[in-house]
């Protein structure tokens, strides 16, 4: 008897933090997100206690809309230029020994050690007017006049792809490492070309890592506001800094929160999805 | 590899305990025997060798947390204990703001050997009009800055900058109550009227404005002048001083049609725990001495007369033509709307 008891005391012991973590510092704090999302606000930066649903009316507003629809776009671009760049990466990783794999594998992951918001300033120093590659080009004679690189939605989608590109690179080299190598020399014995063994036999197998990726990255992409202000100018409002705004400029925090609710319950919805087309929630984890 | 834990383990371990003795060591060598004093303020606006030749002085041990934004600072306050902070440096709107929701205490001048010092032109401001809660800090305003060795007709007003010669050339402080009210003055509105028609002028002169703009960045806009990425700009006076150090080419002016103007002020929080140190401190920055080593850094007008006695007339001027950013109410909501638009 002692010794069935253990176990579950021990587990129950080792288990806790992570429960008070869950509940004190995730569940909580959404909870008070969602109960502010349907107060009045004072336009003092406080708000009394009118219950309404004008928060999430205000919402469907034009304006908001179009930016809602502007801030997609830009995310879905950057999902799928990740897309791009990640399947050929993750393929050409198959043909190493496993070493290499592991070697170039870490080095996607290097860039989490310096803080997001330098490696951003650090591309400032790139594609500015008289940044590095304007001059350069510059200095070749290739171009007359500087490109205009950044302050533009061009600057905010390297950015976030930049950014977001390991949480793509994971997911999808997961995927593609547990594709049967077998199929792969049956495919090409059988005269398929690179194509399409990337066609007929990768992609319907890496599907769902492929979705498991593209949620990773357009989330944070629609909410990054730091890189849309330091590449883009500010001058491309996304939907992080619409939320940003009501908090710290528009005094409107219960409109602030019932827009998080908002982005939330879509997120629960491309979740949906992923489960539909056959993914499974464990794999969200991160992949490795 | 079980050494090889140990290993890192120990290396954490080498890097935890030097980071906390160098974040404890500079400050326990010295006794703070007189208490504390929390501060609350702008971002880079007081240098630090300044707080710390307070602290040396008096023996008072200075915390010191920053802010960015006026609603910040409100957010901390409203969210923090009463008597949680014993300073604080609202601008003119949300010192009327705090004065409304009772959020702080009376400013009690006899208090202040050195409240001579301040310029009676920067008191009885409307926002706290016989200064019972709040004196004088700093004055900021906005104005013009253009490169005149690559902008050969001089600009000297808002309308000037909608020219189809100045493609991607004009950097704007990313606020949006001081960009919507500078496109209102230029359309020949107030620069905090709500009214739908005048808004909508506001809006259409904006979008003329629009190709021209290169970014908005509240931080560093300087660093555009300076590398010439714009060569236009908005922006706060004392970051037009530092780009005009940097270059000698750049030339300031106040657009005839208006421009705003912010007054950061000292402010005691409701309950504060610290104030007679609160005090102290405020005498302190109130000193000529002082207050020059700080507008030597951060180049705004100190209301100190000491400092302004041969520009007296410009600030007067100054302070006449400039508006205020006033409380708008639920209006807000408008302006934030508009800002979504506008961007």
């Amino acid at each position: 008897m002692k010794k069935r008891v253990k176990p579950s005391l021990f587990r129950a012991v080792v288990t806790l933090p992570a429960i008070i973590y869950c509940l004190g510092l995730i569940l909580l704090p959404i909870l008070y997100v969602f109960f502010l999302s349907f107060l009045t606000s004072d336009s003092y930066g406080g708000y009394t206690y009118d219950f309404t649903l004008n928060n999430y009316v205000e919402i469907f507003e034009p304006t908001y809309i179009v930016m809602f629809l502007k801030s997609s776009a830009i995310a879905l671009l950057v999902t799928f230029l990740t897309l791009l760049i990640s399947y050929p990466f993750a393929i050409f990783l198959m043909d190493k020994t496993e070493k290499k794999q592991n070697f170039l594998i870490k080095l996607v992951m290097i860039p989490f050690l310096t803080n997001s918001l330098i490696r951003t300033f650090g591309w400032v120093i790139l594609l500015r007017k008289n940044g590095l590659i304007n001059t350069g080009l510059m200095s070749t004679g290739l171009i007359s006049s500087p490109l205009a690189l950044m302050y533009n939605t061009f600057g905010i989608v390297i950015g976030l792809t930049y950014t977001l590109l390991p949480f793509m690179i994971l997911p999808v080299y997961s995927a593609v490492s547990k594709v049967d190598r077998n199929l792969i020399s049956a495919a090409k014995d059988l005269g398929a070309s690179k194509w399409k063994v990337f066609k007929e036999v990768y992609l319907p197998l890496t599907l769902s890592g492929a979705f498991n990726g593209s949620l990773m990255v357009f989330i944070p992409a629609i909410g990054y506001f730091f890189i849309a202000d330091i590449l883009g100018g500010g001058k491309v409002m996304i939907i992080g800094d619409l939320i940003r705004n009501q908090f710290l400029s528009a005094r409107n925090w219960p409109f602030g929160a019932a827009l998080s609710i908002f982005l939330l319950l879509f997120t629960l919805l491309l979740l949906k999805l992923y489960r539909k087309i056959g993914g499974r929630l464990d794999e969200l984890g991160g992949g490795i | 590899m079980k050494e090889k834990n140990i290993l890192v383990v120990a290396v954490l371990g080498i890097v935890l305990a030097c980071g906390l003795y160098f974040a404890f060591s500079t400050r326990s060598e010295r006794s703070f025997k007189n208490g504390e004093v929390n501060v609350l303020n702008w971002t880079s606006y007081i240098p630090d060798d300044v707080i710390s030749d307070f602290e040396k002085e008096f023996g008072i041990r200075v915390n010191y947390g920053t802010y960015s934004s006026n609603e910040e600072l409100l957010a901390k306050l409203s969210s923090s204990n009463e008597g949680a902070y014993d300073l604080v440096f609202p601008s003119d709107y949300m010192v009327e703001l705090l004065i409304q929701r009772g959020m702080l205490e009376k400013m009690d001048k006899e208090r202040l050997r050195n409240f001579s010092n301040i310029d009676s032109l920067f008191l009885n401001q409307d926002y706290d009009s016989s200064n019972e809660y709040s004196l004088p800090f700093l004055l900021a305003y906005a104005e013009l800055i253009y490169d005149a060795s690559k902008i050969r007709k001089p600009i000297s007003s808002y309308r000037d900058l909608i020219n189809k010669d100045y493609r991607n050339n004009i950097i704007l402080i990313n606020d949006q109550r001081i960009i919507i009210g500078s496109a209102l003055l230029a359309t020949g509105a107030e620069m905090n009227s709500v009214k739908d028609e005048e808004l909508e002028m506001a809006l259409k002169f904006f979008e003329e404005l629009k190709p021209n703009i290169k970014a908005f960045d509240s931080d560093s806009p300087k660093t555009f002048l300076i590398t010439k990425e714009a060569e236009i700009g908005l922006i706060w006076n004392a970051e037009a001083t530092l780009a005009k150090n940097e270059n000698p080419n750049l030339k300031t002016v106040f657009p005839k049609e208006g421009f705003a103007i912010s007054m950061d002020n000292y402010c005691i929080p409701k309950n504060s725990k610290n104030r007679a140190n609160a005090y102290r401190l405020i005498d302190f920055l109130l000193r000529e001495d002082i207050s020059a080593r700080i507008v030597e850094e951060y180049p705004y007008i100190s209301p100190n007369n000491g400092l302004i006695s041969e520009n007296e007339a410009e600030i007067q001027e100054i302070l006449e033509n400039g508006s205020y950013v006033e409380n708008v109410g639920v209006d807000i909501k408008k302006l934030d709307r508009l800002w979504a638009r506008f961007k």
